[in-house]
């Protein structure tokens, strides 16, 4: 049976044919007569599948757009796509079927005489499965395609792709709840000393194993899926990337839980910490901060704030308790669904392809409310990382396991 | 009996007879699709076209063409000698695509999934005794 959920009373349901005419409708404004997709998170945005290969959407100004995959991948993609057979295509390493060949055949239907703007993705980024046009493609596209001409068009998914979704916040609100079963399978695995013996690595897996038996597809992040981190390495210098590690857990260290759990492209990402007793008076005095400083920006987040407000006021309280040295001066990222990670909103700031400092946060846009705590000279930090829905008023968390810095 | 000249109009007359005599629709899968075959550089510099039409695993047509050729599900293209290699078994379909040396459009998953029946046309063609 098809994976893909097309009944608009699913609380899943999202009108990927709408997200095609409204595509169209931009590139008609802005004079793109066929878009060329590459960026993963653009092929979610408009397949409904995830796409692990090198893969192409064309887009035509009219009609249902066709994806080209690795062949071993097509039949799923069609399978989880809400597309039909004939317009997921596999391309090989076979004449006529490589990915030029056939981006080519989609393509010059649509360019009358092979004339005119393909609306292509490029641009750099942080994160590394972007999937922007390599050089070698755009070189390969420009000489097959002689007389049209190239242009960068991706701000039309990112404008058009900013502002979510009921189907898609209810994807993301099911992959948090997942991640909180994942969370309280470690809660559990660990109390009462049976962290003793566990390697950073079980925690991941533990976790893991309880996700994926909540329904979560994979744990997506590519920092390394579930990110766990003990002692020393909760405290590395601005590192908020850990990867799970073969380290024992040791009574008296501190815990990071970074779990990520996938629904229908949706994503969880949650980070909670701990104490693994006895804990010092001094631990605890760095727990509390970042729980305190955590509570403060969960009710500090609402529509018309930018980025360097919040940072302002954030940083202005890390100050007045004490602990500002130990702030990473950060407290977000932006997410969409699976591929859209990192930048938040358009690229628009004085640092081409990062957030815009000056970014006003809409109602209706989403984040990854992040923040990370290091004291690398004492060995200890904290992570906190949500999904967070922005609203006129506040913001809702979508993770509901509580706040909070308990000892084990 | 001599043998047939490669693409003539006898040699498609056998080809048809050939293959709706020897492939039921049970071995064809009940397939229903179209496929052309287009020989570029042939003996007398001309590009020609077969085109094959199955419909519920009988093969229904088998026509050549020069200029007029039917729109097909599948299109493979390549040289005449080539083709000529695959029909003398000197050389292997999958070996030819993969080397480049054919050219296909269509659907490279549905490709892959008759390629066993195609593979089963190609072996009845290959018992006509052919002059190339």
């Amino acid at each position: 049976m098809p994976q893909a959920t097309t009944m608009q009373d699913d609380p899943y349901f999202i009108d990927f044919p709408q997200r095609i005419r409204d595509i169209q409708a931009a590139m008609a404004q802005q004079g793109v007569d066929v878009y060329l997709g590459s960026r993963l998170r653009t092929l979610s945005w408009t397949l409904d599948a995830f796409c692990p290969w090198r893969s192409h959407v064309v887009i035509p100004t009219q009609g249902l757009p066709t994806v080209i995959t690795f062949v071993i991948d097509a039949a799923r993609v069609e399978d989880d796509s809400w597309l039909d057979e004939d317009h997921v295509w596999g391309y090989g390493p076979m004449g006529g079927q490589d990915q030029i060949s056939l981006l080519c055949d989609l393509i010059l239907p649509h360019l009358p005489g092979g004339k005119g703007t393909v609306g292509i993705e490029s641009g750099m980024a942080t994160y590394l499965p972007e999937g922007n046009l390599t050089q070698y493609e755009y070189e390969r596209l420009s000489a097959a395609l002689p007389e049209a001409s190239l242009a960068n068009a991706h701000n039309i998914v990112d404008r058009l792709s900013l502002i979510k979704d009921e189907g898609t916040i209810n994807r993301f609100r099911e992959a948090s709840r997942i991640v909180d079963v994942g969370h309280q399978a470690v809660r559990e695995a660990i109390q009462d000393g049976g962290y003793q013996g566990m390697t950073e690595t079980e925690i991941a897996g533990l976790a893991a194993y309880a996700m994926r038996k909540a329904g979560s597809e994979w744990e997506w992040s590519f920092t390394g899926g579930n990110e766990i981190a003990s002692g020393y390495r909760t405290g590395l210098a601005a590192g908020a990337c850990t990867p799970a590690s073969r380290r024992e857990l040791r009574s008296g260290e501190p815990l990071m839980v970074d779990l990520h759990a996938m629904f229908k492209l949706g994503l969880g990402d949650h980070a909670h910490n701990y104490l693994l007793g006895p804990a010092s008076e001094r631990q605890h005095w760095h727990a509390q901060n970042f729980v305190d400083l955590v509570d403060l920006c969960l009710k500090t987040y609402r529509a018309g704030i930018s980025p360097t407000s919040l940072a302002d006021e954030l940083l202005d309280f890390c100050e007045e308790r004490g602990f500002a040295e130990y702030m990473v001066p950060g407290f977000e990222h932006g997410i969409g669904m699976m591929g859209d990670e990192w930048r938040i909103g358009l690229n628009e700031g004085p640092f081409p392809y990062w957030t815009d400092p000056e970014h006003l946060y809409q109602a209706g846009e989403m984040v990854i409310c992040a923040m990370q705590y290091a004291c690398p000279e004492e060995g200890i930090g904290f992570r906190y990382e949500n999904p967070i829905l922005v609203a006129e008023d506040g913001c809702e968390a979508m993770s509901k396991f509580p706040l909070g810095i308990e000892e084990i | 009996m001599g043998n047939f000249k490669y693409l003539s109009p006898e040699w498609a007359a056998e080809a048809t007879r050939r293959l709706q005599e020897d492939l039921t629709p049970e071995k064809m899968k009940h397939l229903t699709s179209s496929m052309t075959t287009v020989y570029t550089n042939c003996p007398d510099g001309q590009e020609r076209t077969v085109y094959y039409r199955l419909e519920d695993g009988v093969v229904q047509e088998v026509s050549l063409h020069q200029e007029d050729a039917p729109q097909a599900e599948f299109t493979i293209k390549g040289d005449y000698e080539t083709f000529a290699q695959i029909s003398r078994a000197e050389l292997k379909a999958r070996a030819a695509l993969m080397s480049g040396k054919l050219t296909l459009k269509g659907n490279l998953v549905k490709a892959l999934r008759l390629a066993p029946v195609v593979d089963r046309l190609n072996e009845v063609l290959a018992t006509i005794p052919t002059d190339f």
